[in-house]
Formats: structure tokens, sequence, C-alpha cells
């Protein structure tokens, strides 16, 4: 192991806080706490305490027909907790004391921060001065919210009563993302190698028609992709049924062509000596891609090709214009279809959870792989 | 080996890089058992020329003869005739991904097709020679470069070449690494392998080396003696050179 085990800690020259940049810092977090706690607080007051819809509110969420006594649309209530609660005196209160303190510890902050004697004061009055412009910004955004039309906003996107229902929808839906995901990728890397193969072959009538299709599969949008080929096999090949296959077929050819540029920067890459270490040892040009250059570019790949898989993940919405029948949903495609049912769209708000629980753990993934592949040669000797 | 005992022949040849012209006609033929040292200015062409021996480069002009056979005919199997000659580089270009044991075996198994036991064996044995059997089952990265370029030379040898090229196997090497390899490539000499040798160790050209090459502008401006050319240059540039090296 090349550094040492030592225990020892590293002198602290920071410098020790005092209590001004302390205030300043403390002044920061405060207004931001303000400004954003402050909308989290008002909002469980008035969702806790049951409060009555404000008049003005109910009046708009009523879906009395002729006839019929006068009740709350679906969910009404809790979306007109949401309005009142964002529109009352309190949540203005909260807002502009916020914003108020956040710009006193900017000017604070920025005015102080080179009078300070050590390091840690000095970021003790930056970091002060950097929460109090966020406190301002988000202040500023919420209270434009405020003023418009927040009613006609909510009731379609924050009406959570309608996502009732679809759980097992959305389970569905991130199971086949992620098989449509997977088998693109697949299809994609597989397609994307033999590309880069070619693209770096020597030979003009190999390399061209591989430019081709990476040009024209990433020079248009996936979308048309879909339409065009879909049709394509549907018309052209007689190809009836499985559409599903169809769609994974279409995401890998798209997915190859961005492959081969990363398998191709990969390949190139590996040092012109190994492949000369490699053809002085006798092996041909096959093998010594096959055995030596190939599996260290593979290595050093992983990374890139891995961030195209998440963005493949989120391209599988687009899936949704081919109609895949009520099984083979994606997560866009159920919400949709949900959406179309409910005609109200806060099940996007699920939708973005379902992308996000499917995106986030392989975002999270791929940092750590770079982390371990650049912190040394654990990826390419292990 | 060829009825005149030459085992390459190089015929006027000539490389040029677009327009430079880095190669202008070389005529040199090594005979069976020569350890031949080739020196001169750096930019002088002497890399180059020893890669025309294996074709890792190809010359614009001019033949390459190697055990009595035209190896610059388009027909020739080039990957074949490779199969007869290591190569070692400067910067040693051990596989990274693969352990110690497998770069020495892979061209073993996948070129000569020999089975996974014999080429092991092989392995230890060539390992052995250069005082690493025991990093078999080490990664190049954890080696030092003297080790590294150890193992490069077993590497090459495992394939029982007629013939050896060295390209400045010790001038990426600290100070104190040189003399591992260079003690490795002695053992060498002493076994009676054919070797040509790019190097800038002057003291191992002159004992070692049967024959010295002295390259200038991508010409060979001295060929015979290593004693004798260092000790009594005939030509100015040699004599330029060599004050400067020495
Ligand atoms: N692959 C290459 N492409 C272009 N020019 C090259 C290449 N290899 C070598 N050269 C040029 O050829 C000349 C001789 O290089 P080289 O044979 O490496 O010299 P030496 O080994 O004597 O230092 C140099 O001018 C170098 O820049
Ligand atoms: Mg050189």
């Amino acid at each position: 192991m090349p550094e040492s085990a030592t225990t020892e800690r590293p002198p602290v020259v920071k410098g020790r806080p005092a209590p001004l940049p302390l205030s300043i810092f403390a002044g920061g977090i405060a207004a931001l706490a303000l400004v954003l706690g402050g909308v989290l607080f008002t909002q469980y007051l008035w969702a806790s305490q049951n409060r009555a819809p404000s008049p003005s509110c109910a009046e708009r969420m009523s879906g009395a027909l002729p006839g019929e006594e006068e009740k709350l649309l679906k969910g009404g209530s809790a979306v007109c907790h949401i309005v009142d609660a964002l529109k009352s005196d309190m949540q203005a209160g909260l807002l502009i004391t916020g914003m108020v303190l956040g710009a006193g510890m900017v000017v604070a902050g920025f005015l102080l921060y080179k009078r300070m004697p050590n390091k840690r004061q000095r970021n003790h009055a930056i970091a002060g001065a950097i929460l109090g412009i966020q406190a301002v910004v988000f202040g500023l955004v919420i209270l434009k919210f405020r003023d418009g039309d927040v009613l006609i906003f909510a009731r379609n996107f924050l009406n959570f009563t309608f996502l009732e229902g679809s759980m097992d929808g959305f389970l569905r839906g991130m199971k086949n993302t992620i098989i449509l995901a997977f088998g693109g990728e697949l299809l994609g890397i597989i397609i994307g190698l033999s590309l880069a193969l070619l693209m770096i072959s020597k030979h003009r009538t190999a390399r061209a028609p591989a430019m081709a299709y990476i040009n024209f599969f990433r020079g248009t949008p996936l979308i048309f992709q879909l339409i065009f080929f879909g049709f394509l096999f549907l018309l052209g090949f007689q190809w009836r049924d499985a559409l599903f296959t169809q769609v994974i077929l279409i995401l890998g050819m798209n997915m190859g062509a961005y492959s081969a540029e990363v398998f191709r920067a990969g390949i190139q890459s590996v040092e012109k000596g190994q492949t000369e270490a490699a053809r002085s040892l006798g092996l041909s040009y096959v093998k010594s891609m096959r055995y030596v250059i190939v599996p260290q570019a593979v290595r050093r790949v992983i990374p890139p090709l891995m961030n195209e898989f998440v963005i493949l993940i989120k391209d599988t919405s687009l899936v949704a214009i081919l109609g895949l029948s009520a099984g083979q949903y994606e997560i866009f495609s159920f919400s949709r279809s949900f959406f179309s049912d409910s005609r109200n769209a806060s099940i996007f708000l699920g939708t973005a959870a379902a992308y996000l629980a499917v995106t986030l753990p392989l975002i999270w993934v791929v940092n750590r792989v770079e982390k371990r592949l650049r912190s040394g040669l654990v990826g390419i000797a292990g | 080996m060829n009825e005149d005992g030459s085992l390459v022949r190089l015929e006027n040849i000539h490389k040029w890089f677009g327009s430079n012209h880095v190669l202008k006609g070389i005529d040199v033929t090594v005979h069976e058992g020569d350890v031949v040292a080739i020196i001169g200015p750096s930019g002088s062409g002497k890399s180059t020329l020893l890669r025309t021996i294996n074709l890792l480069e190809e010359p614009t002009e001019g033949r390459v003869l190697f055990d009595g056979a035209e190896i610059t005919d388009i027909r020739t199997n080039v990957d074949e005739v490779r199969t007869h000659i290591g190569m070692v580089f400067q910067s040693y270009n051990l596989f990274p991904h693969m352990n110690v044991r497998d770069n020495v075996t892979l061209a073993l198994r996948k070129v000569l097709g020999m089975g996974e036991k014999e080429a092991r064996e092989r392995a230890h044995q060539e390992l052995e020679h250069v005082g690493l059997a025991e990093k078999a089952d080490a990664y190049p990265g954890s080696l030092s470069g003297g080790q590294q370029q150890r193992v490069a030379i077993a590497r090459a040898l495992a394939m029982r070449p007629k013939l050896m090229l060295f390209d400045e196997v010790t001038s990426a090497l600290d100070p104190e690494l040189v003399k591992e390899v260079l003690d490795a490539m002695r053992r060498l000499v002493d076994e009676g392998m054919t070797m040509v040798v790019v190097t800038h160790e002057m003291g191992f050209a002159r004992e070692v080396g049967t024959r010295l090459i002295f390259m200038d502008q991508g010409k060979i401006v001295e060929d015979g003696n290593p004693r004798e050319i260092f000790d009594a240059p005939k030509d100015g540039r040699t004599r330029a050179f060599l004050s400067h090296v020495l």
C-alpha cells in the first residue's frame, strides 16, 4: 500500500472561531430556515389542524351540479389547506422576516469577511452570506408564486388524493422501465462495440457505414426513431406482434450509436505501446484487440456507459408514443393513462418519484465506481 | 539461418513519416550470435530502424529479410514472423489488466496454441530466469520499473525467439534499477542470443556488444567493432557524440 498507515492527524491550521462571524453564519442558517422551514411549518399547521377551507377556496373547489348540495371536489379540502396556508399572513410574515434577515447577513458577511483574522472565521462569514443569498432568492420565488393563481395549479398538480391506487401501476411501470432500459443497454453495448471497432479500422469502406449509422442515430430525435422504425417493423417487415421487443430493439439501436463513441474513445485512450507489445508477440490485430485492448477499454468506459444508461432510463418515457398494452406500460405510459382517466396531473409527481427511485441508486453507484477508478488501479487490476 | 549465416538483412531501407525523411537508405546485416548496439543522438532514427526489423514500422522503400525470407513481401504472415522476434520497449508495456503470469503466457496460449499447464511451466521457468518467479500472481502496477522490465524480457523470451530487440529498455528506470535489467541482458548475451540493442548505456555497448552502429540523421555513420569505435572514431560526428555522452 502506498500511503503510510499512521493515525496521526495533521495540525489544525484553520484557527479558532469567533462570535461575530459565527453569528453571521447562524443568521444565514436562520434566514434560510425561516423561508424554507416556514413554508413547511405553515403547511403542516393548516393540514394538521384540518382548518375549514376559506370561503374563496371552497367556492372555486366546489363541484356542485345544479340541484345537488354544494360539496368540495375530491381532495378539495387538502388542496385548500395548501393554498390557504400559502396565502396566509403568517406565511407572508415568515417569508419577509427570513428575507430581511438573509439580506442583512449578505451585507454583513461580504463587508466583513476580508477582515477576519483566520480561515475559519472568514469561512463562517462567507457561508452566512451565501445562505443569506439563498434565503432571499427562494423567498422572492415563493412570494412571486404566492401572488399567482395558486389554486388552479394546486388543484391540478398538488392534489395527492388522485395518487390513490397508483402504487401497483407504478411498481409495474418501474419493472418495465428497467427491462426496457437494460435490454436497450445490452443491445446498445453490443452494437456500440461493433461500431467502435469498425470506426477505428484503417479501411474507409468499413468506417463509412459505421459513421453514417452513428450520425443518423445521434442526429435525429429518439422519438422520431421510435415512430419511424416502429412503423417500419409493423408495415415494412410485417412484424405485428412483440411491440415490447421492437421497442427494446429501437432503444438499443439508438444506444448503440452513443456507446460507439464512448467505446471508440475508450479504445483510443489505451496507450499505443499496448498494441505494439501485443503485436510484437505475434498476436494478430483481432487477438490483440480481444485480449489486450478491448478489456482495458471496457474498464475505462464503465462510468460514461453508466451515465448513458441513466439517460436511457429517462428516455424510455418516449416509448409512450407507440402505445404499449397496459401490462407493458413503463412508468410514463402508465402515468399518461392514469392521467387521462383521472384528468388530474398530480399523478406526475408520482412519475417523478418513480424515476428517481430507479435513477438515484444508479447515479450513486456511478459516482462510486468513478471514484474507485480514479483513485488508482483498483478497477484496472481487480 | 540463411546460407551466409545472416539472420536479418535490411536492404536500402527508407522511411518517411509524411514529409519527414527518417531513414535514408539503411543497409545492415545481422548474423546469428551478433550483439549489435545502436547508438546515436535522439531523433536520429534508431527506434524506427529497430521497429522496422519486426515490421512495427513498414518501410516506405527497401526490403527486410528475416531468416532468408523477404518479410516485406505483402504475402508474408507477419504475425508468424514476429513470434520469432522478441521486443522489449522503453515503457515496458506490460498488460496492466493481467497478472504477471498471464502477461507471459498470453501469446504462448493464444498464438502458439500451447496448453494451460505447459504455458504456466514455461512462464515459471522464464520468470525464474529473471528472478521474479514469486511475482507470478502480482499485477504489473504493483511492481517496480526494474521488475516490470524484467517481466517484459521474460515475456518476450518465453516465445523462444531467434532474435531479441531492445529499445532503450533502461531509459525510463531510476538509476538504482538499471543494473538488474542490464544483468538480465548480459545473461542473455552469455547464452548466445542474437540481439539488437538501442541504448544510451555506453558501458554496456562497449563491454558486451560484438558490433556497434552509430546513427545520425537517418543514416548509419559508423558500423564496426565497439572498442575500436569508442577508442578511435573515424567520423567527426561520432567523435562529437561520444565526447558529449562519455
Ligand atoms: N509514428 C511516427 N509518426 C511521425 N513521426 C515519427 C514517428 N515515429 C518517429 N517519428 C519521427 O522520426 C524521427 C526519428 O525518430 P526515432 O526513430 O524515434 O528516433 P530515435 O529513436 O533515434 O530517438 C523523429 O523525428 C520522430 O519525430
Ligand atoms: Mg528512440
